[in-house]
């Protein structure tokens, strides 16, 4: 009988990203699509910045500018634009503003301003009023479906001749030396041996003066360039993930709601969030650090669990869910972002790039302007005719002068705080940190690589759904709207080593479902996946599969 | 006082028994609005008119019998132009077909010809003073639309099994016609009718239907679901989507939002997790029983009876079970 | 050769409908809408044919609001060459009203081939095809499983409950598609790029008055809950005698 292991080393069982087949050096076929900046990633920022280029190539040629026809094309994986799209959320208005002078904040696709907000730290029976900490202040900001952004800022792309090609995913990087020089994307209609099935789509090959990646939280394409062209940053990048529902409840709700505490395990960095989207509409979840530390940690039982505090419960009763989601979150901050993120004909913008702000859970509006920044340096690159990384430069320039950059240096240890002690003492070094500005405690914390966080193997604990307030991990996905085919080829790269423990840690890492244990094998049924990227933080590695995969989220 | 008119569907020199439906709604029909006549027309080749009695039984104060030689095969540039000749010139206030395969090819071409709407997939009827008003389920049955016609003669296009062929003996006085036109001179030829493995009950018709899915988990195993048919004795076999997509029963099997829709008196879901295209095909039958190992599967919202298991123990023992059962009758 | 498709904006079935405020429309609030299944299939049966006859031209029509021209861009991007819109505000309810417009406009078109698909989810009707020919005065075999087409003339199959039609006919005529006919092509990226290109004309449809009108719209009856009577083999016997003395089915 194997020896069961005591700890587990995430790192140890992951294959390494698979380079050869992301970066491709051959040249693209003869028949490539041409495109002048292609956005691979249809989410805020590669739309914010294709707008944002449109308009100003438009602007650029009725002043009698000479660049004439710019093909700018969106790349996106899902079926259609906001399936794949998932967040809290409360935005920060501003980006939409400034992408957008001539409409009111009426017009934005917003569900309604914050007002009230609370904050409690649960017990298994109580939830005690906190004082809302400063970094979670939502005034001012709306509370929104990313699904509707999307879908909002997608209508007005097409409006400007963008080309948005949904169901497309990219696979890999074409490349010319250090630059990129397009994307070829994926095949459709594999049979499950990975051999051509009927209704096959050969990949299609995209040729672009400039690419900008845009692909969301843990880009495998972003990932692949940063580790070719060597490009590195002070701290890895860390995540956490999030599983969400949104619910039709019969009471409403009337404040946005944070919460500390149960059933996060002490050691666990994260909490939930509770938002009203309408009267009779909520959005609620719960996010939790990847570093967490034993092997029964699951996330998804965690949030179930949790809508049976009577905070939850008395809300939800009665009520139904509509829909259910997960996605990863980059929360390593200011130190995890790559020190560059410009090269030879590409850029990496939004969530890919790590500009996100975990201590007040936004990413939104640092993704808009981003992608805004990058079309501003692809327009004067275009007009200058000079596509390269000393071009580019000037997105980082701009990303570095602004906002996006002051907020994250000023919350830069807030998430680390959290990484190496009891989360009450972290509590307080955060809010340390949030009245001194960042100033103390001073010095970068150092962070772990959330594979390298070894783990307590520990026993399953039962959990039960009950089908009405809670749900297991197939209802779970079913209610994501995922209608993948049984028999698509696995995307997933499983690693060396599997031992049954690391199976069994597998089914609690992955919200969907993907991994059971039966016996001593694991077995993937790839076909639940709804691109989380948590198995790529801590498991399989995940690769792009078929266009109009995983979950159709409709208002998440 | 409206005089309603019936299409009797045939096959061959059978009498389909949506076809009878037919008359018995006509019949209904009749009584409700004050007991006018029902003329039911019957379209066959030599040897239909032997079944003008059969369609007096249920309700025909009238058949118009076209036999000819030319009509083995179903013709259906005959069959709309004998209709709308007969429905015209006979003023009656309504048309009833049925929404079989063949009825959803007649009856709009009866009504387009006529000038006149038609509603297809009627569930229920009423008269209205003027108006005749139907229940028609609409996307894919989660939704139930009332509707008026003010179009007269109505045309209507009742679902199959929702109402049973009652006996009403009437008097069924057989005229003797033509068709309308030559069926030689037809553009549209139906060349052959080619029916599948003889005496096989249909979906529609049969009060039990017994259905498989992918739970069954090869085409081979459908011999448990056709077992369980057999012992029922009045049951057909039909199966999901998915089942027919990998080709392990044919599509006119498939029961669903794209296929079939059956409202049997029992429907039995075997190793079916009910995926939503497919309720939409049978949730208007009266009793539904599930038999699915996965507890949580969504079949079991719908079913009225459910057991958790093992198809393959569950179905033979149910079969037992049931040849006992009708032993015993 | 010259063909017809006559396609549908239809909404994602998928979901829990609402009735709107005046009971007689869906409440189309956060519904998605994309091409009927069927005249996906029938847009397919085209581009086919297209395929094996050169120098063919396939033409989509679509009826209601400016938003159909999305529908028939789809289309477009498959391969189809040109579009037309005949704008009206809403799709009417009664079948004979869209036939009527529909049969104005392929009237002048001089089809070979005129492609429905068998039916719309939304409406369940499945009538326009059929009404559309029969006021064309062209042949027409409804819900075709199988299709050949050679020297103007057609063969295809239908399926009849419990057997097959095999149906010859002259061409022009009018088609209806059923599933199983074939699996409609993905848009490639070139042919989505292409779409934009290709005409798109718009004009006004000609509707007559309706004879057909909702009263009203309401949801199915909830099924009464049902339930588990128990597990395995032991559990058939209990479900016999419900069946036999509760459901009265045996």
């Amino acid at each position: 009988m194997a020896e069961r292991q005591a700890k587990l080393l995430p790192s140890a069982h992951q294959a390494p990203l698979p380079l050869q087949q992301l970066i491709l050096t051959e040249p693209p076929d003869a028949e490539a699509v041409p495109m002048d900046v292609l956005f691979v990633g249809g989410g805020p920022a590669g739309l914010a910045g294709a707008i944002a280029l449109a308009r100003m190539v438009k602007a650029d040629n009725e002043a009698g500018g000479d660049l004439g026809d710019v093909q700018i094309g969106v790349l996106e994986k899902a079926g259609a634009l906001g399936e794949h799209s998932l967040s809290g959320s409360a935005v920060n208005p501003i980006a939409f503003r400034t992408l957008f002078p001539e409409l009111k904040d009426k017009d934005f696709p917003f569900r309604r301003p914050v007002d009230a907000e609370r904050v409690y730290f649960l017990t298994e029976s109580r939830a005690i009023r906190m004082p809302t900490p400063p970094t979670m202040q939502n005034h001012g900001n709306q509370i929104a479906s990313i699904c509707e952004i999307v879908r909002w800022l997608g209508e007005k792309a097409e409006g400007l001749g963008v080309n948005i090609f949904t169901g497309f995913p990219a696979a890999s990087l074409f490349t010319e030396g250090k630059r990129v020089i397009g994307v070829r994307t994926t095949p459709s209609g594999l049979a499950r041996s990975g051999d051509p099935g009927s209704g096959y789509a050969p990949p299609t090959d995209i040729t672009a003066q400039i690419t900008v990646l845009a692909e969301g939280t843990r880009g495998t394409l972003s990932q692949a360039y940063l580790e070719w062209q060597k490009v590195t940053s002070q701290n890895p990048q860390i995540f956490a993930l999030g599983v969400k529902e949104i619910w039709e409840t019969i009471k409403p709700l009337d404040a946005v709601v944070h919460t500390l505490g149960w059933p996060l395990p002490r050691d666990c960095f994260g909490g939930s969030f509770m938002y009203p989207l309408s009267r009779n509409l909520i959005a609620l979840g719960v996010v939790v650090g990847l570093d967490y530390k034993r092997t029964s940690d699951d996330v998804h039982e965690m949030l179930q669990r949790m809508k049976s505090h009577p905070l939850f419960r008395d809300l939800l009763e009665s009520g139904e869910m509509l829909e259910w989601g997960a996605k990863t979150i980059p929360e390593g901050g200011y130190y995890a972002i790559p020190e560059r993120r410009h090269g030879d004909g590409l850029m990496i913008v939004g969530d890919s790039a790590g500009f996100v702000e975990v201590a007040s859970l936004k990413g939104i509006h640092y993704a808009m302007q981003s992608g805004m920044f990058a079309a501003r340096a692809a327009f004067d690159a275009l007009k200058r005719k000079d596509t390269s990384s000393a071009s580019l430069k000037t997105y980082d320039e701009m990303v570095n002068g602004s906002f996006i950059a002051k907020d994250l240096y000023r919350r830069r240890n807030m998430r680390l705080a959290f990484q190496e002690s009891n989360f009450y003492f972290a509590g307080f070094k955060a809010g340390l940190m949030t009245v001194t500005g960042g100033a103390l405690p001073g010095g970068r914390i150092h962070s772990h690589d959330d594979a390298e966080v070894p783990r307590e193997v520990t026993p399953s604990q039962p959990f039960v759904p009950d089908g009405k307030l809670t749900f297991s991990k197939l209802d779970a996905v079913f209610k994501s709207g995922n209608a993948t085919r049984d028999d698509i080829p696995s995307h997933l790269i499983v690693g060396p080593d599997i031992t049954p423990e690391v199976a069994e840690m597998y089914t609690h890492m992955c919200p969907a479902g993907v991994y059971e244990r039966d016996g001593e094998r694991l077995i993937v049924s790839p076909a639940n996946c709804v691109d989380c990227k948590a198995t790529d933080v801590l498991g399989p590695r995940w690769t792009p599969r078929e266009g109009g995969s995983g979950p159709k989220y409709r208002q998440m | 006082m409206a005089n309603i008119f019936a299409f009797v569907e045939t096959r061959g020199t059978d009498v389909r028994k949506v076809g009878l439906e037919a008359v018995t709604a006509a019949r209904m029909f009749a009584d409700k609005s004050g007991g006018g006549e029902v003329h039911a027309l019957l379209l066959g080749p030599p040897g239909i008119a032997a079944k003008a009695s059969q369609i007096a039984q249920y309700g025909a104060d009238s058949v118009i019998v076209v036999e000819h030689a030319g009509l083995a095969n179903y013709n259906p540039e005959v069959a709309t132009a004998t209709a709308a000749d007969r429905i015209k010139s006979g003023g009656y206030r309504a048309a009833i077909f049925s929404t079989s395969a063949q009825g959803r090819d007649l009856a709009p071409r009866v009504a387009a010809r006529l000038g006149v709407s038609v509603v297809t997939d009627v569930l229920s009827f009423e008269i209205d003073g003027e108006s005749i008003v139907v229940r028609h389920p609409m996307n894919i049955g989660k939704v139930i639309a009332t509707v008026a016609i003010a179009a007269k003669p109505a045309v209507i296009a009742m679902r199959p099994n929702v109402i049973a062929p009652a006996q009403n003996a009437k008097p069924g006085k057989v005229e003797n016609a033509q068709p309308a036109i030559d069926p030689a001179s037809a553009r549209v030829k139906v060349i052959e009718t080619r029916t599948g493995g003889g005496g096989k009950l249909d979906l529609a018709e049969a009060p039990v239907v017994i259905a498989g899915g992918r739970g069954l988990k090869a085409a081979e195993n459908f011999k448990l679901v056709e077992d369980l048919a057999a012992a029922f004795g009045n049951a057909a076999v039909g199966a999901t989507r998915a089942v027919t997509d990998d080709g392990w029963r044919p599509h006119s099997d498939q029961i669903g939002q794209t296929g079939r829709l059956v409202s049997p008196e029992l429907y039995i879901a075997v190793g079916i997790s009910g995926a939503v295209q497919h309720l939409a095909g049978m949730r208007t039958s009266k009793t539904i029983v599930a038999v699915n190992r996965d507890k949580d599967a969504p079949i079991f919202k719908v079913a009225d009876y459910g057991i958790v298991g093992d198809v393959f123990e569950v179905i033979p023992a149910l079969t037992e079970a049931v040849r006992e059962a009708k032993k015993h009758h | 050769m010259k063909i017809a498709v006559c396609v549908k904006r239809v909404p994602d079935m998928d979901v829990r409908f609402r009735i709107g405020a005046d009971n007689v429309s869906v409440d189309e609030g956060g519904l998605k809408f994309d091409i009927n299944d069927f005249d996906a299939w029938a847009v397919e049966a085209a581009l086919q044919l297209k395929d094996k006859n050169p120098g063919s031209e396939v033409t989509v029509i679509s009826l209601g609001p400016d938003v159909v021209q999305e529908t028939i861009r789809k289309a477009l991007s498959m391969g189809a060459d040109r579009g037309i819109q005949l704008k009206a505000d809403k799709v009417p309810f009664d079948g004979l009203v869209i036939a009527k417009a529909l049969a104005a406009e392929l009237k002048t078109g001089g089809y070979d081939l005129i492609l429905f698909g068998k039916m719309a989810p939304d409406s369940s009707a499945g009538v326009v095809g059929a009404m559309s020919a029969e006021l064309l005065g062209l042949p027409c075999v409804a819900a075709i499983s199988s299709l050949e087409i050679a020297n103007g003339k057609g063969t295809a199959k239908r399926e009849l409950e419990g057997a097959q039609e095999i149906v010859e006919f002259p061409l022009p005529a009018v088609l209806t598609i059923d599933e199983g006919l074939n699996a409609a092509r993905l848009p490639s990226l070139k042919g989505i790029m292409a779409a934009k290109k290709k005409p798109l004309e718009v004009k006004p449809a000609q509707l007559s008055e309706p004879q057909l009108s909702i009263r009203k719209l309401e949801l199915p009856p909830e099924r009464k809950a049902g339930r588990v009577v128990g597990e395995g083999a032991a559990a058939v016997p209990e479900l016999v005698r419900l069946l036999q003395t509760e459901a009265k089915v045996l």
